[in-house]
């Protein structure tokens, strides 16, 4: 790093801002630098200057005026917002597509919510057949080819393609 | 000397094929079971069957649903461990699909619509179950012996200690295999039956019958529903975000084994299942939110409102809501104990 980029760090170096290796590397600077160290000196004693100066808060009418300015400038922005909205509804499509937006985002979770329901009661059956056939298989005296006919019946029933006889429907 | 050595192997070829003919049960010097048998035995030949002896032939299996009775004519073709290939011959309905199982994972084609559905395997060769701990839950007995397809059998009869149905079974006296199966109910009515009309057994059928071949062209789908099974019954509410209703037993015998979560498109459900050491019931139960109950089967009154009934046949399922959650409980119990079990659910508190 140069000469005059670690001399801008000086202030940083002085206040502990500045990561170890950064802080190392001013170190080591300073050891050589004449004009660097005098400039930290002067940094120094500035610092201890201000340190030494009383605290005082301002005066009362500051925090008033800066609070009217606030307040004036507030319900400028809320208005143009307002403002844009009513302009977005003055046009009939944009108003339209905004409530469609609106109806589909509580519409849509409520119907597939529905929709998953009676479709959970429709395959229902057909998967507990089919795991529970699954399960039996742990009667040793289960006939297998059984098992396997139900099995592949509720199979069947799964991908939308009953057997017309022997499955649940 | 150099004879003495062809004789000596010669002698062991012939010892060796000797032991293997009562196994593959073609020369039947020796059968696997006594006629005196006890019935502990004839379950335990039962068990071991499977990892014995290999077999093809042609079963015919009978489901009755309601009054009517659908038979289902397969090749059955099986290979020691728990490699299993159906060809569905018969009705029409069926005809041509093949299931091919590797014992990892199971092929189901259905060549009217081109498509294979890949699965679970669905032969297991457990050994885990012993016939001591099936005799604690049922009662069983050898009626006696009878010839099945020119084969000789030993009937065994297998009662649930709580009643409910019985279980004949014709077991091949050399192999262990189960010939023939009856499934009735309490009243005497026949509920399922499968028999082989033929069967050949081999010692070792070739490894190419029980690998899959995807059909050219074929659309492919996979379904593997169910999550891992946990023991944890809490866990099983976390993973469901809802509290889930899981006795420690139904009706009295059943115990809970596992639950998993379950899904399927729209559809989550948690998934319970009991055993009474043999037979197997499941429990589905869903928020009524996200699943309605369906509108299948018969509606009946049940002690808290009303349900539905649904006879698969071999399966009979009972849905109900109760509590903001839809149930399911499916079993091939008669329809009298699947409901007293809803009801006594319908007590349990989550």
């Amino acid at each position: 790093m140069g000469h005059a980029r670690l001399e801008r760090q000086l202030s940083a170096f002085l206040d502990n801002e500045l990561t170890a290796d950064d802080a190392q590397e001013v170190r080591a600077h300073l050891e050589t630098c004449v004009a660097c160290r005098e400039e930290l000196q002067r940094l120094e004693h500035v610092k201890r200057l201000l340190g030494s100066l009383p605290e005082r808060a301002p005066a009362p009418q500051v925090w008033e005026e800066l609070r009217e300015r606030l307040d004036a400038q507030a319900p400028r922005e809320s208005a143009g917002v307002l403002e844009a909205i009513r302009n977005a509804f003055r046009r009939p499509a944009l108003a339209l597509a905004a409530a469609a937006i609106v109806v589909l985002l509580i519409a849509v979770p409520l119907v597939k919510g529905r929709i998953d329901r009676l479709r959970a009661a429709e395959v229902g059956p057909d998967v507990f057949v089919r795991e529970h056939a699954l399960s039996a298989v742990a009667d040793p005296f289960a006939d297998r080819a059984y098992v396997g006919l139900l099995v592949t019946d509720a199979n069947l029933v799964l991908i939308s393609e009953p057997r017309s006889r022997g499955s649940v429907r | 000397m150099r004879v003495s050595s062809r004789v000596l192997v010669l002698v062991c070829c012939a010892v060796i094929l000797t032991a293997a003919l009562p196994v593959w049960g073609q020369g039947g010097s020796r059968p696997v079971l006594l006629s005196g048998a006890s019935a502990a035995s004839v379950i335990q030949s039962v068990l071991s069957a499977p990892t014995l002896v290999d077999y093809e032939g042609t079963k015919i299996l009978t489901a009755v649903r309601g009054e009517q009775a659908e038979t289902v004519t397969i090749l059955e073709s099986y290979k020691r461990f728990g490699k299993l290939r159906l060809e569905f011959l018969s009705p029409e309905s069926t005809s041509g699909r093949l299931i091919v199982d590797d014992g990892a994972s199971s092929w189901h084609y259905e060549p009217s619509l081109h498509v294979v559905i890949r699965g679970p395997s669905f032969v297991t060769t457990s050994t885990r179950t012993d016939a001591s701990a099936i005799l604690k839950r049922y009662e069983a007995r050898v009626l006696g012996s009878e010839q099945v397809i020119g084969r000789q059998t030993l009937v065994l009869e297998l009662l649930p200690k709580e009643g409910r149905m019985t279980r004949r079974l014709w077991v091949d006296q050399a192999t262990g295999v189960v010939l023939r199966t009856e499934e009735r109910s309490q009243g005497g009515e026949l509920l399922f039956s499968s028999f082989f009309s033929r069967i050949s057994y081999s010692l070792n059928l070739p490894s190419a019958l029980f690998r899959f071949h995807l059909p050219a062209g074929a659309k492919i789908f996979t379904f593997f529903l169910s999550g891992d099974p946990t023991q944890d019954r809490q866990e099983l509410s976390r993973q469901a975000k809802f509290a889930v209703r899981a006795p420690a037993t139904l009706g009295g015998s059943y115990a809970f084994q596992s639950g998993t979560i379950a899904r399927h498109g729209a559809l989550m459900a948690v998934s319970l299942l009991y055993s009474d050491g043999v037979n197997i019931v499941s429990l589905y139960e869903t928020p009524s939110s996200k699943m309605a109950v369906p509108v299948l089967g018969t509606s009946m009154a049940m002690r808290n409102g009303r349900g539905r009934w649904l006879d698969l046949g071999y399966f009979r399922v009972v849905m109900w809501e109760s509590g903001g959650i839809s149930h399911a409980i499916l079993g091939t119990l008669p329809a009298e104990s699947l409901v007293a079990m809803a009801e006594e659910l319908n007590t349990v508190k989550p």
